[in-house]
């Protein structure tokens, strides 16, 4: 009895400490959870759930090696948030200058912000936050606020990550030399997010306003494995998950390119790399307001169709496309319809004669989620093309081609390990351009002198033989594979296909073989001292991206690999350092008995043929060209 | 009949001996295995095995880890067990606890473990599926001993002089 007391006078102290303890436990958590509801930015486009979309955090935990992977890859990266760790180069008082006006970029903390000025005035005007980047492999471009909304404008620098240097956006891409900017206003809401976030939502409100949502930046899970809510409701129930596991079946709940046949398969990726347009206005206002409604593993594209040139199918649209922009068609495709601009790969691979098979897709070279998971192994397959091991060989053309393997030199007439018995080399040459450099077609096809002769397409045989004539190709082709002859002019007959392309194709032509000759195969096969003066030259060529792949290209050649050159500079910049550049050849590199081939329109000493070269430089092919990527 | 009771305490006593060395032994050799496993899987961070730390091993990762401490955890259960029956007077381990501990020191971990070795990305192999069962003989088990000691407290404690 003498302890009830006690625990009475125990009680209320006990139940007050209680009491205080809770309540500051709550209030404890009221305030973690007011923290972690952040308000969206209104300045900037954001995420918000669409449809049923869950985004790759929902994803991770069951499928944590394809997380992995994807996580490596530059899909992920393609649009980021940005902030002092997104953006690659260092943002602190960075100057600028570009067409009269001067631009400053500095960090505050974790924000970027952009301010600029024209020449000669002392202050920079009201900075605008950088919001937005797009691309994290070869060039970073910046967005930044309007005060618009949501509405976004471009930055008119870009940064390019290997080379560590800003360029104007304009000059990162194939684009006449006047043309003053790349993206409008609003540019990105209303086009640019079509294919750089997962579902967009562009949602357009009013002038040039827009109030754009996505469901994930960056090309994520559900890009390629259409909406994830229902396979995630469906996935919880473990014995539906084991029988799918035992019995190897597929998941009807989720799209997955392995399992689909070859043109769906290619579709997944192909909503994206590929040329497409709306079928009509009201298909395109229904995307802007609502989104895509294609979901991986249908058969076309719903509200879109991938332009095809050659094909019969939405003429109409085809039609509309000629009138409204002339310039559309050859702005992306070669003279026979072959997509001559990098990204667009479906293009190419719907018309190869491998895609006929209803088998062959993307996948069957590619692979987004490949098995080895090292930190290591998953950077070397996010900078290698995402290719599946041994497909970087002829491994690649291989697996169906089995039979080729036993007689592959009696097929290519080229020594086994030589160049010219690789597959690629042949049949998938460097004829498309984009991010400032030539890519491989996707349109499998078999090289021909007709393609370089009427639709000035650089054949993959002079593509490795720079220094050979097109008589010659035309020549070998007749003798190994019963291609006839066509008629052929005298330059076609004595002057090298490879410095006609330069000196006289229009830009993209130039654009090709200015990297064409730093490619090392071609270097091998064609010899390198007569590239010298070429890619100098080219180093004026009015075409921004010209000039960059000239000045990687002689970067490559011996005696120039630092050969230092800045590529955006002006007129007079330029001329000393290609003045530079082909003293230190002449002085310093060219052989000491030299006997240049004629057909290169180099005299025996190395100076230009003047009579031959000023007439194919008179024959350039100056029209305007786009190539828009 | 002192004789008998004699007889039938001693053969009492040397049951239960029995069943304290059986989970005694079990017990300690189980911890010797699943604590030379658990060294297994530090040497496997040493070495930085790919097979074991891969991000795309998440699960084999965790099934493993997961095995290892519910090995070590169960095999102490099971010397637990056997100590229980040494120090606690007149407690008797029923034979079907004494089985359900031993299995589920095997059953669960093993589940964990065998099921780590072949993954389906996030979900481990077939093989786990034996830990449901391990769990259940793991719950019985120790339920069990609970609620019999509970019981043998009862039995054994002197009833309350009346005031």
């Amino acid at each position: 009895m003498a302890g009830m007391p006690r625990s009475r006078n125990l009680f209320w102290p006990a139940a007050g400490a209680s009491v205080f303890a809770v309540t500051v436990i709550a209030l404890v958590c009221w305030h973690d959870s007011s923290r972690a509801v952040v308000p969206a930015p209104p300045n900037r486009p954001i995420t918000a759930q669409e449809r049923n979309y869950v985004t790759s955090n929902s994803c991770r935990a069951c499928h944590p090696g394809n997380y992995a992977s994807w996580h490596t890859s530059f899909h992920r990266t393609m649009t980021q948030v940005a902030t002092a760790a997104t953006l690659i180069p260092d943002a602190r008082n960075v100057e600028l200058s570009f067409a009269g006006r001067q631009y400053n970029l500095e960090r505050r903390g974790d924000s970027i912000f952009a301010s600029d000025r024209s020449l000669g005035e002392k202050e920079y005007g009201s900075p605008h936050q950088v919001v937005l980047l797009t691309g994290s492999h070869t060039i970073q471009i910046l967005w930044t606020e309007t005060g618009q909304g949501r509405t976004l404008e471009q930055f008119p620098f870009a940064y390019l990550i290997a080379e560590k240097m800003w360029a104007p956006v304009t000059q990162t891409f194939l684009m006449p030399p006047e043309t003053k900017e790349a993206y409008s206003i609003g540019a990105w809401n209303g086009a640019c997010m079509d294919c750089h976030v997962t579902q967009g939502v562009s949602k357009f409100v009013e002038g040039n306003k827009w109030d754009t949502r996505v469901a994930e930046f960056g090309i994520a899970c559900e890009a390629c494995h259409g909406e994830g809510r229902d396979h995630i409701a469906a996935n919880r129930n473990p014995f539906r998950r084991w029988k799918l596991h035992l019995t190897k079946s597929a998941d009807p709940t989720i799209a997955n390119a392995s399992r689909m046949k070859g043109p769906e398969s290619a579709l997944a990726c192909g909503q994206c790399h590929s040329i497409w347009a709306f079928n009509g206005m009201d298909e395109k206002l229904d995307w802007n307001r609502h989104g895509g409604k294609f979901r991986p593993g249908k058969e076309d594209l719903v509200q879109r169709f991938v332009v095809q040139p050659n094909e019969q199918d939405h003429g109409t649209q085809k039609d509309f496309i000629r009138q409204t922009e002339p310039d559309f068609f050859r702005n992306r495709f070669w003279g026979d319809g072959m997509i001559r601009v990098t990204g667009r790969e479906l293009n190419g691979v719907q018309e190869s004669p491998c895609f006929k098979g209803g088998n062959f897709s993307c996948v069957s070279c590619h692979e987004m989620h490949p098995t080895t998971t090292t930190r290591v192994a998953l950077n070397t397959w996010a900078r290698s093309d995402q290719l599946i091991p041994k497909m970087e060989s002829d491994q690649a053309c291989l697996q169906c081609h089995k039979e080729m393997a036993a007689r592959l030199t009696s097929h290519t007439h080229h020594d086994l390990d030589s160049s010219g018995s690789r597959c690629y080399n042949c049949h998938m040459p460097h004829t498309t351009f984009g991010l400032l450099r030539a890519m491989r077609s996707h349109q499998v096809s078999s090289p021909n002198v007709r393609e370089s002769l009427d639709y000035g397409r650089p054949n993959a045989c002079n593509l490795c033989h720079l220094d050979q004539t097109l008589s010659w190709t035309a020549d070998k082709l007749r003798a190994w594979y019963r291609q006839p002859v066509p008629e052929l002019s005298d330059d076609d007959r004595t002057i090298s296909a490879g410095v006609q392309w330069l000196v006289k194709g229009d830009a993209g032509q130039r654009a090709l073989l200015a990297w064409g000759m730093g490619w090392e195969p071609a270097q091998r096969v064609s010899g390198r001292d007569w590239l010298y003066p070429f890619l100098s030259y080219s180093l004026l060529d009015p075409y921004a991206a010209v000039r960059f792949d000239a000045w990687k290209s002689l970067q490559t050649l011996p005696g120039f690999s630092d050969f230092e050159f800045t590529y955006t500079a002006d007129a007079d910049a330029l001329g000393a350092a290609v003045k530079q550049g082909y003293q230190k050849w002449w002085n310093e590199v060219r052989p000491g008995n030299p006997n240049f081939d004629p057909k290169t329109a180099l005299d025996p000493e190395g100076r230009f043929q003047q009579d031959v070269f000023s007439r194919l430089r008179r024959e350039r092919d100056d029209k305007p060209i786009v190539l828009a990527e | 009949m002192q004789l008998a009771d004699s007889v039938n305490n001693s053969r009492a006593n040397q049951f239960a001996l029995n069943y304290s060395s059986r989970h005694l032994r079990f017990g300690w050799w189980a911890l010797a295995i699943y604590v030379c496993l658990g060294i297994v899987l530090e040497m496997m961070h040493g070495f930085k095995i790919g097979w074991y730390l891969d991000v795309g091993n998440e699960t084999r990762r965790l099934m493993f880890s997961l095995g290892h401490f519910h090995g070590t955890m169960l095999a102490l259960v099971n010397i637990a067990a056997g100590l229980t029956i040494r120090s606690v007077d007149d407690f008797k381990l029923r034979p079907s606890v004494s089985f359900a501990l031993i299995w589920a020191a095997i059953l669960l971990p093993g589940g964990f473990l065998l099921g780590g070795f072949f993954t389906y990305d996030g979900d481990p192999g077939t093989a786990v599926w034996l830990v449901p069962i391990g769990a259940l003989l793991m719950l019985y088990g120790v339920g069990r001993v609970a609620l019999d000691l509970t019981q043998t407290a009862r039995d054994a404690a002197p009833s309350r002089p009346k005031q």
